[in-house]
Formats: C-alpha cells, structure tokens, sequence
C-alpha cells in the first residue's frame, strides 16, 4: 500500500463527473423507497419489498454499474491515458501501487452504495425491528464492493475494453446466464454477496433464486479479491511501453 | 577508463515480423549524448529499453551497473521524460512535481519540488492546473518532475519537440549544466541544430541499427568514399585552381561567387598539399573552409547507406 | 528535328501545361451526400472494411434475436399440435435485453466514429448541413435497428407460413399480421435508435456511450418495474411510459391489436395501448430534436 497514490487516486476518482452520476444512480432506491412509503406501503403491506430493493436493485445494479465505471477508472485511466508512466518509474514495487489502487476504489464503490442501502432501508424499515436487512446488507455490500473492485480493476490491467467487457458480465452473465444455469451460479459475485447477506440477515423473503451458503460464499468472494488483485500485480509487473505511439 | 554509465550489448527488439532496432551495441559515459535519427529509426525504442520500460527481444541494457527491465529501485537514480505522456490535467504544476517527489520518497519533498521548479523556470506558474498548460510548460514541468529526486542518469525522448527558441535555448543551457555536474544525459532528436549545438556523442540510428557515433565531425572524416567539399577564397583564384587541379588529392575545382569551391578525395593530403601549392604558385589563401562537415551531410549519407 | 526522328507517338512534340485543373463536371447534390453518409455509417457499423472482430459483435447478437423465431419455427416442425411458444406481438418482449444491447454497441460506432477519429471537421465543411448529418446518422441507425427488428419477425412469419401445408391459406387468414409487423418493427426502430443516437453523439468514447445507452434502456425497466408491480399505486403506474422498451411493448401490442402479454408491465398499469404509440412517437421525435441540437453545437 502506498498513501500517496490511495490519495492521489481517491482525488482523481471523486473529482470525475462521472461519480456524479453514479450518486445520482444510488440516490434512486431512496427515491423508490420513498415513494413507496409515501404511497403507504410499509413492511406490513409489502413485506418483501424492502429486501427486493436491496437485492434486485441495490446489489444487482447499482453496486456493480458502480463498481464497474469506479474499478476501471481506477488504474484504466492513467494506463489510457499514458499518466501511469508516473507511477511506474518509481522505485515502488508494482504490489503496492496496486493495492493503493484497489483500496481507492473500495473506498469510492462502498461509500457510494452503502449509503444507498442504509437511507432506503431507514425509509422503507421505518421502526421496524427484526430481519437484520440493513447490517446483513451494509456487509455484504462491503464485501461485495472489494471483489467487484478488484475484478474490474484488474479486468482494465489486461483489456483496454474492460469497461464493455466488464457490461457484458453484469448484464448478460450475471443478469442472465447464471441465473438460468444452476451449475454456475458459483462463478457470479453476485451471487456472494447476497449469499452473505442472505446468511446475516433474518428475513423470510428469498433473496437468491437458489441459496448460496455462507461459508462458501465467503470463501469464493475472498477468493476473487485476492486472485483479481494478484493478477493486476502479476501483469503490471511486466508492463511494457507500446511502441504504437 | 571509467565505467560507462549505460552499456547496450547486442539488442535487439521486434514486434511481430517487424524489427525496431537491430543488434545495437554501444556505451555511454557522462556527458551529453545525443540519439539522432529519422522518424520511426527505433530511437524511441531504444531510450524505452533504457528506460526499463520495454524488453529488449535480445541482448541487454545496462544502466549504472544494473539491468534496466525491472528493476524498480534503478529509478532512484534514473529520471525519464518521455515524448507521449500526458500529465495529470487536475492537480497544478507544484502539485504534480511534489507527487514525483513523494512517490520517489525524497526526505524533504517540498524543498525539493522548489529547486526543480526554479530550475526548470516554473516558479510562476506553479499553482495553476496543468491541463491549461501550453505545450512548452507541460514540457518544462514534466523535466521538473523528473529531475527532482536529482538523478544520475537522465533520459529524455523529443524533449524539444514544441519549445519555442527561447525555450529550447534554456533547456540546452540547462542540460549542459547538468552534464557538467558529472551526469549523464541522453538525449533523442530528429532535429539536426539541436543535437549540433548540444551533443558530445552522438548515437546515429538509422532503421533500427546503429549507423555511427562519436564525435560528429570525426565520423565526417571516417566518411572517405564521399569526398569534403572546401571553400577556398585566395589573391588569385583562377591560378590557385590550375595548381591545384594538378594534385591527385582534388577531385575537382568550380567557380563560384569570387570563390573556389574544391572536392577532395583524401582530406588529409589535401589539408598538407594546398597551401604548399599556393606558397608555390605565389598565391596567398585568405580564407579556407570545410563545406560539408555539418552534422546534415553526415546525417544524409549515413540514412543513405 | 531531322526526318529520321522516328518516336512512337505520333504528331508534332508538345510539352502540355497541366497547372491547377478545376472540376467542371455533374456535382452530385446534398441528397447523394447524405445518401453516401448513410451508407458509410452502416458500413462501418457492422465492420465492413475493418477487422472481423468489429463484425462479430452485431452479428452475434442479432443471431440471438432470431433464437425464439427458430425455436418456435423447430417446435412447429417437430410437433404436430398448434403450439405457440411466441407470438408475434410479444416477440420484442422477449428480446428487450438484446435490443437494448444491440442499441448500445452499434450506435457509438455509427455516431461516435466520427467525433473519435475526429473527422467531423470532413464532414461539416462539405456539402451536407449539420442537420443534414444528424438525420442521415438517424437514418443509418434505423436501418440497423430494422435488421434486429424486423428480420426475426419476418423469419417467424415465413417460417410459420412455410411449416403449414397450405402456404396460401395461412396467408390468406394471417396477412391482417404484416402491416403490425412492419409498423411496429419500424416505430420500435426509431425508438430505440433515436434515443441510441442522442446518447451516442454526447461522446467520442466508445466505453461510455455503450454503457449509458445500455443503462438508459435497463435501468428504467427495472425501475419501472418495481413502480408499477411493487408500488402499484395510481400515480406510480405512469412510470410504465418512463421505459422505452415497455412503450415498445405497448404500442407493439397496439398495433397487432392484441391485449399486452400478462406479466408485462404495460398490462399491469392497464392504460389503453394507443397512449403508447402517442409516447412512442413523442419520444422519438424528441430524442431526434436533441440530437439534431447536438450536432448543431458541437465542435468540429
């Protein structure tokens, strides 16, 4: 890890327009709960509601729409750019910046999404008691926000695309495909992180069509933060100036 | 005989069935050295491998003792300015040269980003973003940055490329004082006045391979199946041509503007013959002068080889 | 020159004054440039005259859409009993996804080619205005949302035609089909290409425009979605127009004159299928507006 460049990073990530957008992204479940509650619905009338927002909007869209354009700006910029020449003729092993690169877009992912679902969830639970949804939620969403951060940070080390890449996971493989696929419902983070949720929280609604363990779920998603984060250091160790100028 | 600062043995690099530079060897002491070349000879090729920040396919680059790909802490002592990098647009000129400062863990960061900034003549302009930078202060900044953790060896690629005069002439003056506190400078160029005004050494790169180097006149004088071109005015020049049109040295005599302008084959006899012919003939020389040692007739013949 | 100069080319020698020629012949009007800039951006879109991978991605795609027409013409085939796997009113329904991706990766490169490779200087300094442009790229991307469109649809109604026994009786009950297939196949096109365009215009790069035209088309799904089956009170039940895919929905349904399917949201919010098609065409028109204001302003 290296402070310098978590600073530097987090100021470049936060100072886009771009995370504007993505606020504005997050603020929309609060909008929904809101209006929900304000058209009288509440945990009595709509039981599940408040669950279905945090897993099929809050997980499923907004925590990796965040976490994609976050991830890839994270480390994607500089090397598009050519500014990552900066960072590497420097007597830094390759290690450290990465990991100051990872823990910038953490930090940026999780303090986007986690106030999402903590003021929807305020909103809809109102005083409710019980079901645990909000820290089952605030967790998962943390964890989550580490593995999406690493995997599409490392995803931008490789592809110069990882952004379109990077849709395609989310909208065709994780939206689709393994939800159809039982036999590779493992291979989605998705999956994880509402397995942690699922396993933390109380609450009767199903969250995942079929349930994930929390134990293995805890276990892949380590697995792809630690595997995604080794990777970006792997091939950033190699990193070579294209001639193509 | 000292150590060369860096040592290139047998390199070559390729991309696919293209070949950027081939089988170049060469060593470089402190001093200037100047990389001369036209567009696409490999010269960015081979301060890239220098630099560490491309493989060569074969051989080895050596800088300071030390392998140059992958080597990390090599950068303490190594500053680069490279022809395509952009700069961080947000943060402003003294922003942007204390980050290199901190990222290269100098002890006193600040003090140092103030001395490359004065050196570099930023001073004024510190505090504004460098996305409003021209070109010529993105340059400047971007030699500011680099040369902040005060590196022995300092590479840099077109750094001249968009500086005005006043500009390029403080960038040379600035180089050459950097050389004369004992460090080594390279330097690569396309641009002929440059690289005749500041380089000791220069590397001649032509198609990836190492076409001369040394000293640029003494590389005219190796050139012996061209022959040197003199300006010779003189008492009488019509004489002075029938004497020397006599000697097996010249290889030719033409008249031009109250001048002669003489070709000759062997540059040493012709040095030693001409005025012993004019002392001869009773004609006095006042004025003779070498035509074609200018780095660009060395330069057109070598691309032309 | 004596007479024994023999050349090879006849008549006296000449040295011809060749000097600065000017063009003197037909000049083609704005129509054929806007013609020729319609079929660059379709040529380009679907990677002719680049690399086969520039290909793949819109050619894939549009061989998922035909997927429910071949699995519905396979089911004909093999099973005998009257089976309807998917109707034509409902084929958009199924592939909402699909078009919305199909929209998102080939309308950066029919609009946003131009401004990344910079040549739109080229373009706006010849004999085609601004507006002129804007519409032809319209034009362009319309045509390549008709091949998503239409072609399944077209597949499904010849397939289905060809698999009965009595080609010209089927088309004698089902002909009242074609005109809803081609008028929906060609509002929903200029829907979905419209609001693609207006996106894809507002930025050179490639990643972004791709991912906003794919979130502008999901992300009101599913918040619609949630507005009107969740929510379902009065005043939420008008987000259902908020979602382009679902007006495509209801005004699709409109126009074969047929209920909407029942698990859509345009049958949950229950208002009447012409209010879709008045949506549709206000959406388009606006999205063309902005568009057209965008090429208007932008710096060439």
């Amino acid at each position: 890890m290296n402070g310098v460049i978590l600073g530097l990073t987090l100021r470049l990530l936060v100072r886009q327009r771009r995370t504007l957008l993505l606020v504005i992204l997050a603020a929309l479940p609060v909008a929904l709960a809101l209006i929900f509650r304000l058209t009288g619905g509440s945990m009595d009338t709509n039981p599940d509601f408040a669950a279905g927002i945090m897993a099929h909007f809050i997980v499923a869209l907004v925590l990796p729409l965040t976490a994609l354009v976050v991830g890839t700006a994270a480390l994607g910029q500089e090397l598009e750019d050519g500014t990552f020449v900066y960072l590497v003729a420097k007597p830094l092993p390759r290690w450290r910046v990465v990991l100051a690169k990872v823990l910038a877009a953490w930090i940026v992912v999780a303090g986007v999404v986690v106030p999402s679902v903590v003021l929807a969830g305020v909103v809809i639970l109102g005083g409710f008691q019980g079901e645990r949804l909000i820290p089952a939620f605030v967790v998962a969403v943390l964890a989550g926000s580490l593995a999406y951060a690493a995997l599409f940070l490392s995803l931008s080390v490789r592809f110069g695309r990882a952004l379109i890449i990077g849709l395609a996971y989310v909208f065709v493989w994780e939206a689709l495909i393994s939800q159809f696929i039982t036999g590779v419902r493992f291979l989605s983070v998705r999956a994880y992180t509402l397995g942690i949720a699922e396993a933390i929280s109380d609450s009767p609604s199903r969250l995942l069509e079929v349930s994930l363990g929390a134990t293995p779920a805890v276990i892949l998603l380590a697995l792809v933060c630690v595997g995604a984060t080794a990777y970006a250091i792997r091939r950033l160790g190699g990193y070579q100036m294209s001639e193509r100028v | 005989m000292t150590t060369p600062t860096i040592e290139v043995s047998g390199v070559s690099r390729w991309y696919g069935n293209v070949v950027a530079v081939n089988d170049v060897s060469f060593e470089i002491r402190p001093g200037i050295t100047g990389l001369l070349g036209p567009n696409g000879a490999g010269k960015s090729t081979l301060l890239h491998m220098m630099a560490g920040f491309l493989q060569p396919s074969s051989g080895e680059v050596r800088v300071l003792g030390e392998a140059s790909w992958r080597n990390a802490e090599l950068y303490r002592r190594m500053g680069i300015v490279l022809e395509r990098e952009a700069v961080y647009g947000g943060l402003t000129g003294y922003e942007f040269v204390l980050l290199n400062a901190r990222l290269q863990g100098l002890a006193d960061p600040h003090d140092a980003t103030m001395r490359a900034l004065d050196l570099v003549e930023m001073g004024p302009a510190k505090d504004r973003r460098t996305g409003g930078y021209s070109k010529g202060m993105k340059q400047r900044i971007k030699v500011a940055a680099a040369i902040v953790h005060d590196p022995e060896v300092l590479l840099l690629d077109e750094p001249f490329n968009g500086a005005d005069p006043r500009q390029r002439l403080h960038m040379m003056d600035m180089l050459r004082r950097m050389a004369a506190e004992g460090r080594t400078v390279v330097f690569s160029s396309h641009i002929l006045e440059e690289m005749e005004r500041l380089g000791d050494g220069v590397l001649v790169i032509v198609a990836g391979r190492l076409a001369a180097s040394g000293d640029f006149r003494a590389i005219r004088r190796l050139m012996t199946d061209r022959p040197h071109s003199f300006s010779v005015a003189s008492t009488d020049n019509r004489g002075l041509a029938r004497a020397l049109v006599g000697d097996p040295a010249v290889a030719g005599v033409q008249f031009q503007d109250g001048h002669l302008v003489v070709r000759s084959d062997d540059f040493g006899r012709f040095t030693v013959q001409a005025p012993r012919l004019a002392r001869e003939a009773g004609i006095t020389i006042t004025e003779i002068a070498p035509l074609d040692e200018s780095l660009e007739s060395v330069f057109e013949y070598l691309v032309q080889r | 020159m004596t007479a024994n100069d023999r050349t090879a080319v006849e008549g006296a020698s000449n040295i011809y004054d060749l000097g600065y020629r000017r063009y003197d012949g037909v000049r083609l009007g704005r129509w054929w440039a806007v013609l020729a800039l319609y079929r660059e951006s379709l040529r380009g879109a679907f990677g002719l005259g680049r690399s086969t991978a520039a290909k793949v991605a819109p050619l894939v795609l549009i061989g998922i859409a035909l997927v429910p027409a071949l699995i519905q013409l396979a089911v004909g085939a093999l099973v005998p009993a009257d089976l309807e796997i998917i109707r034509a009113s409902e084929y958009y329904g199924g592939i909402k996804y699909i078009l919305a991706l199909y929209c998102g990766v080939v309308a950066p490169d029919i609009a946003g080619r131009d401004q990344r490779n910079r040549s739109l200087t080229l373009y706006f300094t010849r004999a085609i205005s601004r507006t002129d442009y804007a519409l032809g790229k319209l034009a362009a991307m319309t045509t390549a949302m008709l091949l998503i469109t239409l072609v399944p649809q077209v597949l499904l109604f010849a397939g289905n035609a060809l698999s009965t026994q009595d080609f010209g009786g089927y088309l004698a009950d089902e002909w009242t089909q074609v005109a809803p297939i081609f008028g929906s196949a060609l509002v929903g096109s200029l829907l979905i290409a419209s609001i693609g365009v207006a996106i894809a215009a507002l930025t050179p790069q490639r990643a972004f425009a791709t991912a906003g035209i794919i979130v502008a088309f999901i992300l009101p799904i599913i918040v619609a979605g949630i507005l009107v089956f969740e929510i379902d009170a009065d005043a939420t039940r008008y987000a259902v127009f908020i979602s382009p895919l679902d007006v495509l929905d209801g005004f699709t349904a409109w126009m074969f004159g047929e209920p909407a399917a029942t698990d859509t949201a345009v049958h949950e919010a229950g208002f009447a299928l012409w209010a879709y098609a008045v949506v549709g065409l206000a959406v388009s028109a606006l999205a063309s507006l902005l568009l057209i204001r965008r090429y208007g302003t932008v710096q060439a």
